[in-house]
């Protein structure tokens, strides 16, 4: 089965594996030469030769030096190779977690663990199995190869019982899969449903429903430790299965050596061993089966990587909002919505309406609740599904732009903030803002007054919810930072909810100096709002 | 009953006990049976070719039978050890990591409200989700001293049978091991193990603090700049990863390097013992070492695991339960400090007015029990409210805030988190009363329609009356809705009112209320304005209209 993700990792990324697996075969040539010290040293030994076993346990420490580096050089670098593929996807999965459009975008506590811990759950994948993979094709060969100059018969008797742990691997792999992927949905869904509740809190709190709540979390995390659990027992049994096998064939080799020694064979051999090379064998042994035992470890990254490998590839190759293309407009646009229709998927639909904004005027959306202002007004960049009709800025059709994001200045119910300063959160709208203008900017707001306040002002620091301040005042910095944006397109999204009289009043004249020279789009209840527009469409 | 991680982890220790003592039990017969297994195979060639030299008679005398049968043996023996090592171990450290996530949860909501309100949704699910996990070690490893003694034991057993000096060489080169495996893992794997937990956490939070902003992505051309910020840390954590694994690389060559050279001074010192027991010694030896190979790896996971628990505890942040409570029931009266304390009988209705920004909202959450700071001059019946538990002063209320703070979920969820055992058709009358009853059941599946993340599916005008018929449907003496009509239009509006009215009469209940819009004071017997100009309701209602 091919990896779900190599259409989406560089180009040369599977040969990458050569590094470390190639470290890995160099374990094996480890363990011959340890082996061949260990059997020459007892052989000179036994022969009472104390002067000739030197070069032997020199041969020995060798052989550990030499695996001690391998195993290290190993890791190291399957690590590296794991590190950089991570990376490279990890951007890539981040930009289209972001990139979801509103209404079809799992949790966000889901698409975080997809961006953080199925890019992660790859990390075996990369660093372990592919490597190890390549390995176990080289490293038995060499090992059985090395027995084979000493006994042949063993090397037969090896061969044979490689065959039933091939079966094993294959049957294992196969059983395991759906397990695993069962396993990384149950997590998914326990990370998003716990960021959920987290965020929820302040209402389960004054509902007293923390017990009911952290049931369901209980519930959630007992899913999680019954596939995990479902994984692992296949992983056990396979390589329990495995180690049998190894152990058996260990043990027939070591049989079949001492009864050659003792010359005791059942049937003639055309081979008569001594103690040096029945233990050179002997110890040989377990390394032919050693690549495939650490191979089939890595099942579980295999396992792991392929159900991560799916989800992500689901998310890379779903749908996204366009990225905003073409060029920016320079004067403010006429806007056009021509039979406009939104469908969501679960069968929400708003529309068909029609209407026009015209150039450098103010048009307010005036409807009843759930009538779809907000998302006409996101359907401009993108962020709401267009399924009947058009929009046309300045005769630009949006079916074949995507998006005017790049031309629109955007003012929503609830401005989302990044982590950052409140004059950062502002200059989004024009980087490089210089801090006076930025400052400038608040003041006309009315953010000002309200950070004057604080000992640090326009430079204190927020946290993505914004603790700390008031709706209000997020609301001033998603006015803010439209304002300071060169868009000739301006989109308001209730601009005045929750102010009281002397407020809105205060704010309307804002709206009214941040509109000069924009093509104007406000969606409100509010009749003054209304009021001081150009035009106003009433929906439905 | 708030407590550390520690006692969480002592008491699932108690309560996994039998699976972590079977799986202790089953990694010593596992180390027992891989040390005695190599030293047999090995002393069974070298006394055969010993035999083999010695001639016919020596041969007929070789007892084969009982080696090979006991080789076979334990193999079959060391395989099944290994199996219920492994099974026992994760079943108990799993069932337990299932009990300790909800208990973390449990703590969450008992804690400090304010700390768990500070807590960004990324942060929050990399704790549970993350550093639970890396606690997961704390039940693995469980089994990883009996391992080592039992390899240990056996193989000074084995050794002692070439003579005292391989038994001695054998005992000095594990406690090397040990030791060294100690210090190293201290040097090498605490310090980066801590910073991959943190570095975890941190990417995560970035993370989701930025898809929670993904509509305004595209406006400000934000998407560069997060991909930047978000790919630091990731740096950052592949960083910290990279030095993990340079620390467990280290401590496989220290135990390569150890075994090699003990096996070599084991040979040496077995060189006058007879050569089927030095081979016994020397194989013995090295298997003996490998079942230390538990122990070293949970010297290298103890710096993530200390780390997690750290970063767990700071959660764990004791209750401020302190006070004792009246009975829960009936209806008491309120005081707020407002113009030097107000007085509100029960079944008042009351709105709070003043301008944007003088803090009503944050004067509704600390009647409602949200804050535990700042509670001077506000009383339930007479008693100061910092005298009374949080869980009392949260069954005075009924609570719609201002942002909806829908779950993710269908309408039936969010309307049961108010009242667990309501039927149907209770919450049909609740969201009749709301005026979202049409809306309701003009969706695919009705009741049990997917409202999406917070409620993304709906509207900002529903997801408030969706948020309101919630906090209609539980049964407190004081109903505290904050801008329960924003977003509706004026004859929505103009019906929820109406049929709050209604409500309110049928129930006796008192209404604390906070509105920006003048149409729902018309609710209100009176209104305490919050600055010093105290403003009539008649007045505030002539300004608006």
């Amino acid at each position: 089965m091919p990896f779900p993700l190599s259409a989406h990792l560089p180009a040369g990324s599977r040969l990458s594996r050569l590094g470390p697996g190639l470290f890995w075969v160099l374990d094996a040539a480890g363990a011959v030469v340890f082996a061949l010290g260990l059997a020459g040293a007892v052989t000179h030994l036994v022969a009472r030769d104390f002067g000739g076993p030197w070069p032997w346990l020199a041969a020995l420490i060798m052989g550990a030096m030499l695996r001690a580096f391998a195993n290290f050089a190993a890791t190291a670098a399957g690590a590296r190779r794991a590190r950089r593929l991570k990376g490279g996807l990890r951007e890539k999965v981040f930009r289209a977690a972001l990139r979801t459009p509103a209404g079809q975008a799992a949790p966000i506590g889901e698409r975080a663990a997809a961006v953080v811990d199925e890019v992660e759950a790859l990390d075996g994948w990369f660093a372990r199995f592919e490597p190890l993979g390549l390995a176990a094709r080289i490293s038995p060969v060499l090992v059985l190869a090395a027995i084979a100059l000493a006994s042949p018969i063993s090397a037969l008797i090896l061969v044979g019982a490689l065959i039933p742990f091939a079966l094993i691997m294959a049957l294992a792999g196969m059983m395991a899969a759906d397990a695993a992927r069962a396993q990384f949905e149950a997590l998914g869904r326990l990370s998003g449903l716990f960021v959920d509740r987290v965020r929820a809190l302040p209402v389960v709190l004054a509902f007293q429903a923390e017990a009911a709540q952290a049931a369901q979390v209980e519930g959630a995390a007992r899913g999680v430790a019954r596939r995990t659990l479902a994984v692992l027992r296949f992983a056990f049994l396979s390589s329990a299965g495995l180690e049998f096998f190894a152990a058996l064939s260990v043990a027939l080799v070591a049989v079949y050596a001492g009864f050659n020694l003792l010359g005791l064979l059942p049937i003639p051999v055309p081979e008569q061993l001594d103690l040096g090379r029945a233990l050179f064998v002997l110890a040989l042994a377990p390394e032919v089966y050693l690549p495939l035992r650490r191979l089939a470890g890595a099942y579980h990254d295999k396992q792991a990587g392929q159900a991560a490998g799916e989800r992500l590839s689901r998310l890379l190759e779903g749908p996204a909002v366009p990225a905003p293309g073409g060029d920016g407009l320079a004067a403010p646009p006429h806007i056009a919505f021509e039979a406009v229709q939104l469908a969501y998927p679960g069968g929400a639909t708003v529309g068909p309406i029609s209407f026009t904004a015209p150039a450098g005027q103010v048009t307010a959306l005036l409807g009843a609740s759930g009538s779809g202002k907000t998302s006409l007004l996101s359907v401009l960049v993108g962020a709401a599904p267009l399924s009947a009709g058009e929009v046309r800025v300045d005769g630009r059709a949006l079916s074949s732009e995507g998006s005017f994001a790049r031309s629109v200045a955007w003012a929503g119910q609830t401005p989302t903030l990044a982590p950052g300063s409140v004059a950062d959160n502002i200059a989004l709208g024009r980087p490089g803002a210089s801090a006076q203008t930025v400052a400038a900017i608040a003041g006309k707001v009315g953010l000002g007054a309200a950070m004057a306040g604080r000992a640090e002002g326009l430079q204190t620091r927020l946290d993505e919810r914004g603790s700390g301040l008031s709706g209000g005042e997020r609301r001033r910095i998603g006015l803010a930072r439209a304002w300071l944006k060169p868009a000739p397109i301006l989109c308001l999204d209730e601009p005045t909810a929750d102010l009281d009289a002397k407020a809105e009043a205060e704010m309307i004249a804002v709206l009214a100096s941040m509109a000069r020279g924009r093509t104007v789009l406000i969606a409100t209840h509010s009749e003054k709002v209304a009021a001081m527009a150009d035009h106003v469409v009433r929906l439905p | 009953m708030t407590s550390s991680l520690k006692t969480l982890v002592a008491a699932q220790r108690r309560r996994q006990g039998r699976a972590l003592m079977l799986s202790a039990l089953a990694a010593a017969i596992l180390a027992l049976c891989a040390v005695l297994l190599m030293g047999l195979s090995g002393w069974f060639i070298a006394a055969a070719a010993a035999a083999g030299a010695g001639g016919k008679a020596a041969v007929m005398a070789f007892n084969y039978l009982l080696p090979s049968a006991g080789i076979r043996l334990l193999a079959i023996l060391r395989t099944g050890a290994r199996y219920g090592e492994r099974l026992a171990g994760h079943t108990a450290a799993l069932n337990a990591l299932a009990e300790i996530r909800p208990a973390l949860y449990r703590a969450l909501a008992q804690g400090r409200p304010e700390a768990a309100l500070a807590l960004s949704s990324g942060e929050a699910a990399a704790r549970l989700v993350q550093d639970v996990d890396a606690v997961e070690t704390l039940f693995v490893r469980l089994s990883a001293p009996w391992a080592a003694a039992a390899a240990l034991i056996a193989g000074l057993g084995l050794t002692l049978l070439a003579g005292p000096a391989p038994a001695l060489c054998l005992l000095a080169a594990m406690g090397l091991l040990l030791v060294l495996g100690k210090l190293l893992a201290q040097r090498v794997s605490t310090e980066p193990g801590r910073e991959v937990q943190g570095a975890a956490g941190e990417l995560k939070d970035s993370v989701a603090a930025y898809l929670a902003a993904s509509p305004d992505l595209v406006c400000y051309d934000l998407e560069d700049r997060a991909v930047a910020t978000v790919m630091a840390h990731d740096q950052r954590l592949g960083q910290a990863q990279g030095r993990v694994v340079d620390g467990e690389a280290l401590m496989a060559a220290l135990q390569a390097v150890v075994s090699g050279l003990a096996v070599a001074a084991v040979l040496l010192a077995a060189r006058d013992a007879a050569i089927p027991l030095a081979a016994l010694a020397a194989l013995s030896t090295v298997v003996a070492l490998e079942g230390a190979a538990g122990l070293l790896r949970a010297f290298e996971r103890a710096g993530a695991a200390a780390e997690a628990e750290r970063r767990l505890n700071m959660v764990l942040t004791p209750s401020p339960e302190s006070a004792r409570s009246p009975d829960p029931f009936g209806a008491r009266d309120l005081t707020l400090p407002i113009a030097g304390g107000v007085r509100l009988a029960p079944g008042a209705r009351a709105a709070l007015v003043g301008p944007s920004g003088c803090g009503k909202t944050q004067m509704l959450e600390r009647l409602i029990g949200l804050r535990t700071a700042g509670l001077e001059g506000f009383a339930i019946a007479g008693t100061p409210l910092a005298r009374l538990t949080p869980s009392f002063v949260r069954s005075q209320f009924a609570y719609a805030p201002q942002d909806a703070r829908l779950l993710t979920g269908s309408i039936a969820d969010n309307l049961r988190l108010a009242s667990p055992r309501a039927s149907e058709a209770e919450l049909w009358l609740a969201l009749a009363d709301a005026g979202l009853e049409d809306r309701v059941s003009a969706m695919a599946g009705g009741l049990d329609a997917w409202i999406g993340e917070g409620g993304a599916r709906l509207s900002g005008g529903e997801r408030r009356r969706l948020s309101l018929a919630r906090a209609l449907l539980r049964p407190s003496p004081w109903l505290v809705l904050d801008e329960p009509t924003e977003g509706l239009d004026g004859p929505t509006e103009a019906l929820v009112i109406a049929r709050l009215a209604q409500r309110l009469a049928r129930t006796g209940q008192g209404l604390l209320l906070v509105s920006h819009r003048p149409a729902p004071l018309a609710l209100c017997d009176e209104a305490l304005g919050l600055t010093d100009d105290a403003i009539s309701l008649d007045r505030l209602a002539a300004a608006a209209g």
